[in-house]
């Protein structure tokens, strides 16, 4: 993403988590349709890890290759999530499968809430520029 | 501390909840088996729960925040009951049963109990869920 004094780190930081968000989502949905599946194991992305992720290699990219001979940070890409990204398979035995439909259900919401969060701050970083580009032009 | 970390704690209550569920579940329909694969008649069950800290170790609001988990099923021994049935095929020489130790009123008390704590957990989330959105409103 381009960078300057108008889309500064924030958007690309924002990017990200709503990029990792819908894969969440993804993720999370797939769990709760195959809640019926024998020996299905849930799937789940840590946010915290895949955001910190995303956004060291970002940092280390920036800051370390000075050279093209230089390895990238993690061997995958920047957005850390369209990467092969740190899927991890979550749950507990339950003589079935591994979905607990409850968790499931409420780390669904808790992503959407990320979502949400994640949007907002865009729409208000926008709505700032926007600001600026209307009193500017006066 | 993770900001949405009370969605995490309601979800292991929900969870613990249903799984005790499923103990009162199988305690009910046992209620009058007299044949186990250990012999004797069944024994009544218990859910014994513990807390789990949430979050990293260092973090001190996530050592204190703590969500439920199953810790154990255990098994009530306390005496069956004993009825006289001598036309039954698990009598005694004397002609009594033993029956399971399962009370139906306190099957029936647990139940409803755990049913208002599955709703408790889910108002907690929906709580939870306005208090987020409203904080996104800040500022509007």
């Amino acid at each position: 993403m381009a960078e300057g004094v108008t889309f500064t780190r924030a958007f690309a930081a924002l990017q990200k988590a709503i990029g990792i968000a819908q894969k969440r989502h993804e993720l999370i949905s797939g769990n709760i349709s195959n809640v019926d599946t024998p020996d299905y194991r849930a799937k789940d992305i840590d946010f915290k890890t895949a955001m910190a992720h995303a956004l060291e290699s970002e940092d280390s990219l920036r800051l370390a290759r000075t050279s093209e001979a230089h390895m990238g940070p993690n061997g995958d890409g920047v957005n850390g999530v369209n990467g092969p990204g740190p899927v991890q398979e979550t749950g507990e035995w339950n003589g079935y499968n591994w979905v607990q439909i409850d968790r499931e259900m409420v780390r669904l919401m808790e992503n959407n809430m990320r979502y949400r969060t994640a949007t907002e701050l865009l729409l208000r970083k926008i709505a700032i520029l926007k600001e600026v580009i209307r009193e500017g032009g006066r | 501390m993770d900001f949405l970390m009370a969605f995490e704690v309601s979800a292991s209550g929900l969870y613990v909840q249903r799984k005790r569920m499923d103990v009162i579940a199988s305690n009910l329909a046992n209620i009058e088996t007299t044949r186990t694969a250990r012999g004797g008649p069944y024994r009544r069950k218990m859910v014994v729960m513990s807390a789990k800290p949430m979050g990293e170790f260092d973090a001190l609001l996530a050592r204190k925040v703590e969500g439920a988990e199953i810790d154990d099923v255990v098994e009530d021994n306390s005496p069956f009951r004993k009825v006289f049935n001598p036309s039954h095929p698990d009598a005694d020489k004397d002609g009594y049963l033993l029956k399971p130790n399962v009370d139906l009123m306190v099957e029936i008390t647990n139940m409803v109990m755990a049913r208002r704590a599955f709703e408790a957990n889910l108002a907690a989330i929906k709580t939870t869920k306005q208090m987020v959105l409203k904080a996104l409103e800040i500022g509007r």
